[in-house]
């Protein structure tokens, strides 16, 4: 296994950047030199990274360091993890003085989540490149312990396979090799699914929009948050950046489902991102007094909204059925019930197995891939397991068949359908009740 | 008399928070029960053919749902898990945190005497219904709540640091060396929960040095000398395991099943003062802590040397602590010496808590006596995955109730 004592993270100061530092310092036990432009922010993001494993054991593994020692730093290490914002030039220009100062014997990764790992590979001289990965983890790591694995062309497999193992076992990453594909797995499948529901709130926005759609794939159809919710928690910008990107290099049969909508885009254009601006898709305004109202854009008027308490038939009976642990029953339900809501969120679902176990194959390595990448990054339901509680009540080739008869037109549905293996995950910790 | 044999049995996943699911005891007693007769190799049409004739009985541990669910009345809420329970004897044990040793005594008894061929236990508590205040207020009634818990913050961390108090005092052993084996001890029960996929804190960051640095931002004090790395978890969750006769067992031609083969249960004065009191005139500073190994070791004819895995009640690693020489695998006073020299350790040639333990795979407080016994079954046939210990023939456990009031001890192993 690789002998990782030192490692140099460039980026300390984002979200990732921070929190990967922590990954390294505590359960690698790695001294980790925490590179960012200014030095003084740096050395305010350490209590931050400090917090993120909380262990004050970690404080005297982190060194704060700024731009001007970057080659020192590299030099010093045995490993480098670039985490710097999603800008092609901004990481090449990295990548060159990474590695120009890189040791020999030393491993150099990107935590890019979506930019080509072969073009940033190249940045390298010849002799470096064989040493270069895409380590792409989710945020937060601590909680999500998914690790997107990226080789290329260039790539020492003997390295590669020890870097995993050191991943795997050092630190407890759940570890799935990828292509060098955009977005990678798991954001390619999550995307799908989460701007396909965004699409879905434009189309129905004369029903609710945005919350009509969470309200019908909240909690109870297998994940912790509704998936515009999600959208609005990352942040309407990335979304945009990773569906962008898939839709403009890639090619399958649900391109279209890629397409960012335009009453998105006019968000993003006004910097209303999500959480982290104070409002995006949802809004969350907060009284004087403490009280806190939680708000929707209506899509139709571009105002914000109280949200609407929706009762849909199915969705009640499911969440009780699921409070009491019956889930076949809450599947039931879902299959059976034939109202506008049921059948949406039944389509999503079994869309979700379908394009995962198409994008398993285009991306991955294996169909168990699929399941892991959104287990472990998403929370959700992984689709394997989404394929075993549906299959609970119904053949799940005769359901697609009969609900997605469009993407059953557009690609080979039953070669996929035979690639369901049984989930090593269990699909009753992701079916929750509550909204 | 009949062997009492192990069928199987099933935890949930003690990741697990029941209340942000959406979730409550149905759905647990629900998905324990049916993993637990699954893996032990019945059906719900089993238990009805069973009952017909009389021969299943159900025995739920749990300390106190009263408080936590507001739900009383045990054992016949299994019938709202599943109808085949209508009619079958069951009901509900309780000695605080031994709440399912005492539901695996009951049981193991009514198979040895005949009354009934197969035994269902479950022991479960679900505790995130609360915070974690007004939680630790509820287990404070597992002590004399009116003299050691009532108006007391998090008293049983209190109580267990007097445990390490008096440890020191008692030996004279040096603070440092002892402080560094609670450290220690900590840092193997994370390390084990590693390995075990139903452990509440695989994916959790611990070290030695971060168990040692008691008082900071991340490991803060709570009771005494002890800090949060000290501490076992709040958890909810449930184990089940299934108990068979002789005759069931050749009935099925079930073969290779492992069996209880001795227990002990004794009971130490209720209040923490008293014990301390009491231990004056033993060498040992849980007298009757030891004296329930003794008598498993004599009802079971086996000796500590015939152990291959331990798997005890470190609800504090000062408890921990007490434990190894309890179970006789050092002379009282000189525990830290199997921490040191790695004899507990999971590689170590007399491993405590592969699992995890209280620490590592988590405390829900009613279950852990199940959790255990059914780590044993585990260890003792080979299908532990991960956190198997090689070569394990014989399985001893020590589930306490209290401050070390309730004592209970089983010994599992081959036929």
């Amino acid at each position: 296994m690789l002998k990782i004592d030192t490692v140099t993270v460039i980026g300390a100061t984002g979200t990732m950047g921070a929190n990967v530092a922590g990954i390294f310092a505590s359960f690698g036990n790695a001294r980790v030199y925490c590179i960012g432009r200014d030095l003084e922010k740096v050395k305010k993001t350490l209590p931050r990274t400090v917090r993120s494993v909380r262990a004050d054991s970690i404080a005297k593994n982190l060194v704060a360091a700024d731009f001007s020692s970057l080659e020192e730093c590299v030099a010093d290490s045995d490993l480098v993890f670039e985490s710097l914002a999603e800008d092609i030039d901004i990481k090449t220009e990295t990548a060159k003085r990474v590695g120009g100062a890189l040791r020999t014997g030393a491993v150099s990764c990107t935590g890019t989540s979506g930019l080509s790992i072969t073009r940033l590979a190249e940045c390298y001289p010849e002799g470096k490149r064989d040493r270069f990965f895409g380590v792409h983890m989710f945020n937060p790591p601590y909680n999500l312990s998914l690790c997107e694995l990226t080789p290329t062309a260039y790539s020492d497999r003997n390295v590669l396979s020890e870097l995993r193992e050191y991943l795997e076992r050092t630190l407890l990453r759940t570890v799935v090799e990828v292509r060098d594909s955009p977005a990678f797995l798991g954001n390619r499948i999550g995307f799908q699914f989460i701007n396909e529901a965004l699409q879905y709130a434009e189309k129905y926005r004369d029903n609710g929009g945005i919350d009509y759609i969470d309200a019908i794939l909240g909690p109870f159809t297998g994940r912790a948050m509704a998936p515009l919710e999600t959208s609005d928690f990352v942040g309407l910008d990335v979304h945009k950046a990773i569906v962008d990107n898939v839709y403009k290099n890639t090619d399958d049969f649900s391109r279209e489902t890629f397409v960012f909508p335009e009453f998105a885009r006019r968000l993003v254009n006004e910097k209303k991102l999500g959480r982290k601006t104070g409002g995006g898709l949802y809004q969350l305004v907060r009284y004087d007094n403490g009280l806190k109202r939680k708000t929707v854009l209506d899509i139709n008027t571009g105002m914000y909204r109280d949200v609407i308490p929706y009762v849909f038939p199915f969705a009640e009976k499911m969440k009780k059925y699921i409070a009491e642990g019956d889930y076949s029953m809450a599947f039931e339900r879902l299959v059976n019930n034939r109202s506008q809501e049921a059948e949406i969120a039944l389509y999503f679902l079994l869309k979700y197995i379908v394009y995962s176990l198409y994008a398993a194959g285009e991306v991955g390595y294996s169909t168990e891939s699929a399941d892991d990448v959104m287990a472990t990054g998403f929370n959700w339901c992984p689709p394997l397991a989404m394929a075993r509680a549906l299959s609970t009540v119904s053949d799940i080739g005769s359901l697609v068949h009969e609900r997605l008869p469009e993407v059953c037109e557009a690609v080979d549905v039953d070669s996929l359908l035979l690639k369901i293996k049984p989930s090593r995950y269990d699909y009753r910790l992701y079916f929750k009740s509550g909204n | 008399m009949s062997k009492v044999y192990i069928l199987g049995g099933a935890q949930t996943d003690f990741v697990r928070n029941w209340r942000k699911e959406g979730k409550g005891m149905v759905a647990l007693l629900k998905e324990a029960v049916a993993d637990g007769l699954e893996n032990a190799g019945l059906s719900y049409d089993d238990v009805r053919d069973l009952n017909r004739d009389n021969r299943v009985s159900c025995y739920v541990g749990n300390f106190i749902a009263e408080m936590y669910t507001e739900q009383g009345h045990l054992g016949a809420f299994l019938t709202e898990v599943d109808p085949a329970f209508y009619g079958v004897p069951s009901a509900r044990y309780e000695a605080a945190c031994a709440s399912g040793s005492v539901a695996l005594d009951a049981a193991q008894t009514k198979i040895r005497v005949g009354d009934y061929d197969v035994a269902i236990v479950i022991g479960w508590e679900l505790m995130k219904t609360v915070d974690s205040k007004t939680g630790g207020d509820f287990l404070g009634r597992a002590a004399f709540y009116e003299k050691e818990g009532k108006g007391i913050d998090l008293p049983f961390p209190k109580l267990f640091g007097k445990l390490a108090d008096e440890t020191i005092k008692k030996y004279g052993v040096d603070e440092k060396r002892y402080m560094d084996a609670l450290a220690a001890i900590s840092a193997i029960n994370y390390s084990n929960a590693k390995r075990n996929p139903m452990a509440q804190t695989r994916k959790w960051f611990m070290s030695f040095e971060q168990a040692n640095m008691r008082g900071t931002e991340t490991n803060p004090l709570v009771g005494g000398r002890l800090a949060v790395s000290d501490c076992s978890q709040v958890t909810d969750g449930a184990a089940v395991v299934v108990l068979a006769s002789e005759a069931f067992v050749r009935e099925r031609g079930l073969k290779c099943r492992p069996v209880i083969k001795g227990y002990g249960h004794r009971v130490a004065p209720m209040r923490f003062d008293k014990k301390i009191y009491e231990n004056a005139s033993s060498e040992y500073i849980l007298p009757w802590t030891r004296q329930t190994v003794l008598d498993a070791y004599k009802r079971s004819g086996l000796s500590v040397g015939d152990i291959d895995v331990f798997e005890t009640h470190d609800c504090f690693t000062s408890s921990e602590y007490a434990a190894i020489s309890a179970f006789g695998l050092t002379e009282p006073g000189r525990e830290y010496e199997a921490v040191e020299e790695g004899l507990i350790a999971f590689d170590g040639k007399r491993p405590i808590n592969p699992s995890g333990g209280l620490i590592g795979c988590g405390h829900p407080v009613g279950a852990s006596g199940v959790r255990m016994f059914l780590d044993l079954y585990k260890q003792v046939t080979g299908t532990a995955g991960g956190y198997q210990v090689h070569g394990a023939h014989n399985g001893m456990m020590l589930n306490i109730g209290g401050s070390a009031t309730t004592n209970y001890v089983f010994v599992v192993g081959e036929e």
